[in-house]
């Protein structure tokens, strides 16, 4: 991974500092709320429902364990011992007073982590696949990118007083497990005619109450003017996209203001403008950062025989996991653990100290010390060797971290909600308890296939309901909290967003309502490969709507 | 009187702008829009001329008469507002602008080091900033990942020429 040195440490120790003394005036009111807004806000820091919510920044996912025992640390020290990990692939804390953020700030600096830009209107963490460097279908390893675009992101002169957030995602897999159509700027690694690395851009996308896919702007980008092509569509979303309307600020509403094709032109046109003065990329450079993410030092093993999952082992809760919870992995003898942050009873993507901490002890003896975070709230342990799967299969059963539902309907996305979050119009949490207590059965889970559930406790979207499967939206009507569901939303493979299938439901029948929905697809799908997802988009969604619906029918 | 952080230095403001009244030792800061616009028309003007400029001008406009000018204001009409750190780089970066940048209006010390490496070297800030506080804040950091305009901090070298 990639290592601090001088010049980044003093970076981080100066940032901490810097907070400190906003705070500090803060408290003593020389600067008023908002003045100090902005200054906390890109630092991660809201002032929430009950407490304060500081965002921290783990960029692209990818953590050490010495990283993950500090997370930990401070959540037993300056919080009630857990965490939440993020559709941004980061952690925030839902308990910490405002007087000691400054020194939780210089806890994570002590392990080359910050909060930097985890909120307000710049460049956000920038997010990519949580498979980087180890998928068998990836093009190159786009974490030496991530790292590349995360520094010059970082306190960025120029971009730091955007309209409105900026978020980058990554990949280079032609799975796009990072979701890089729902990105205000989506990179996607790309071999050019002599196979070298560039990159396709993507750019205008986003969710929020005006979901959008990103649009083409470039179909290759030679990796020299990665940077700059950057700079491009930052300086001219920063001079023209809208200031005066908070929902319109997005820069998905300049792209379709102006037309996909207008702002191509006018970004090519900076883009060229620029050319004396725009940082570009050596090859050099490449080469240095990708030293940051060179393969682990992996043993010769061997495929186990005959090959993982394709015969019984005999205790068929682990062979449900390793179906569900484990991935193939480019190396032979190694295979990629999911940690599941979604078992039943717990909020989704929540995770305890003492959890954490078992965790980097499990990942110090079998994964090279490593742990990623993905942007649907579980863990990955990335470079298991199959002859330890059973073994940790074992311990992250004893954790409460092997529920073997990754890819089910039980896996879902789910932001805080009204139980935190001051945006929020209705619960997301206990909604998600109640679909986990009605799909309790894993064998009819197994049935159903790959579903995904997101659901977002406002039209901010921070749960990406617009690209669920099922997405579940929720809505204030008249002080109670109703539910508005979409089908046939999918992140890739290709994107898409859902359509409304009708009036908004009731808390207590959003998962009578979800079993509705799958008594359709159960009586309509082709085989068993034919995903829910895929039958909505075959049959429409007007079966659907007629069942959930329909008068006088007894609660399914 | 006003006073303005200028190259590092707490100064007497020397400008005053479109309805206030002229100071013994203070120079006309007209809207850029009213400048070009005399220019157009056959109005000699001399060299030595100062204008300001909003969020909504385009610095396009004004770059074929930068050697008339010797002070440039960018105004920051309200908190978080970002156009004119674009505004900076361009007129120094693109269209080589020598003169005096001047950041002004609702910005603080926090917003100093950024306005600094984008080219701005003299600053009017909110009136109730304490400015011996602000010109600390000039050195918030000592070390930066991107070029800027200013040479007092380090920046991480890539190993290629720029």
């Amino acid at each position: 991974m990639y290592r601090y040195d001088q010049i980044d440490q003093t970076l981080v120790n100066e940032r901490v500092a810097q907070f400190r003394d906003q705070t500090r005036r803060f408290l003593a009111g020389e600067l008023s709320e908002d003045e100090f807004r902005p200054l906390r806000l890109r630092n991660g820091l809201y002032i929430q429902r009950y407490a304060p919510m500081l965002r921290v920044s783990i960029p692209y996912g990818l953590l050490s364990t010495r990283q993950l025992r500090m997370l930990a640390h401070i959540a037993r020290t300056y919080d009630r011992s857990y965490g939440h990990f993020t559709t941004r692939q980061n952690i925030q804390y839902n308990w910490p007073a405002l007087e000691r953020v400054p020194d939780i700030l210089a806890d994570l600096a002590s392990v080359e982590m910050h909060a930097i830009q985890t909120s307000g209107n710049c460049i956000r963490n920038i997010t990519a696949d949580h498979l980087a460097g180890v998928a068998p279908d990836e093009i190159a390893d786009p974490r030496p990118y991530c790292e590349i675009i995360r520094q010059w992101a970082t306190l960025n002169p120029e971009f730091s007083y955007l309209p409105r957030k900026f978020k980058i995602a990554v990949t280079a897999s032609p799975a796009d497990r990072a979701a890089v159509e729902i990105h205000d700027v989506g990179v996607r690694l790309k071999r050019g005619p002599n196979a070298q690395i560039g990159f396709e851009i993507l750019a205008g996308g986003g969710l929020g109450r005006t979901p959008i896919l990103g649009k083409l702007i470039r179909s290759f980008l030679p990796q020299a003017d990665l940077l700059a092509y950057l700079e491009a569509i930052l300086r001219v979303y920063n001079r023209h996209g809208r200031r005066d309307n908070i929902h319109k600020a997005r820069i998905k509403i300049l792209v379709r203001t102006l037309g996909a094709e207008e702002f191509t032109r006018q970004v090519e046109q900076e883009f060229e403008a620029s050319r004396e003065f725009a940082p570009r990329l050596d090859a050099r450079d490449v080469a240095r950062m990708r030293g940051f993410f060179a393969p682990p030092p992996y043993q010769q093993l061997n495929d186990s025989s005959p090959e993982i999952g394709s015969v019984s082992s005999g205790t068929p809760t682990f062979d449900a996991w390793l179906r569900y919870n484990t991935r193939r992995h480019k190396v032979a003898g190694y295979r990629v653990v999911l940690v599941s942050l979604k078992k039943h009873g717990e909020a989704p993507g929540d995770i305890s100290a003492d959890q954490m901490d078992a965790l980097a002890q499990l990942a110090d003896r079998v994964s090279f010390g490593m742990v990623r975070a993905t942007h649907d709230q579980n863990l990955v342990l990335a470079d298991v060797p199959q002859s330890a799967l059973r073994e940790v299969w074992h311990e992250l059963d004893r954790l409460g971290l092997a529920t073997a539902n990754i890819g089910t309907l039980t896996d879902m996305i789910c932001c805080p909600g009204l139980d935190f979050c001051s945006l929020a119009n209705a619960g997301s949490i206990d909604v998600a308890k109640q679909i986990h207590a009605r799909f309790d059965d894993l064998d009819y889970l197994y049935d159903l296939g790959p579903i995904e559930i997101k659901m977002s406790g406002c039209m901010n979207a921070c749960g990406h309901h617009h690209i669920g499967h099922i997405g579940i939206l929720g809505v204030d009507k008249h002080g109670k909290e109703w539910y508005q569901i979409t089908i046939g939303g999918a992140s890739s493979g290709p994107a898409a967003l859902g359509e409304v299938i009708g009036p908004s439901v009731p808390k207590d029948q959003v998962s009578d309502t979800i079993a509705r929905l799958l008594e359709v697809y159960v009586r309509e799908r082709r085989g068993d490969d034919e995903r829910f997802v895929d039958a909505v988009r075959r049959i429409g969604i007007e079966p659907f709507q007629e069942r959930v619906y329909e008068t006088n029918h007894s609660p399914a | 009187m006003r006073r303005i952080i200028r190259r590092r230095e707490l100064v007497a403001d020397d400008a005053h702008y479109t309805g206030e009244q002229a100071g013994p030792d203070t120079r006309t800061v007209q809207p850029a829009a009213q400048f070009i616009a005399a220019l157009g028309s056959g109005q000699a003007s001399a060299s030595g001329a100062a204008v300001v400029i909003g969020p909504m001008d385009e610095v396009e406009a004004l770059a074929p008469h930068l050697a008339l000018l010797t002070l440039i204001v960018v105004d920051f009409p309200k908190i978080g507002e970002g156009r004119g750190y674009s505004q900076a780089r361009l007129l120094r970066q693109r269209y080589r602008y020598g003169g005096e940048l001047r950041a002004r209006g609702a910005i603080t010390r926090d917003q100093l080091f950024f306005l600094a490496r984008c080219g701005f070297d003299s600053f009017d800030l909110d009136p109730g900033e304490n400015l011996q506080a602000a010109l600390g804040a000039l050195d918030a950091f000592s070390v930066a990942y991107q070029d800027g305009s200013d040479e007092l901090v380090h920046v991480r070298r890539r190993a290629g020429p720029a």
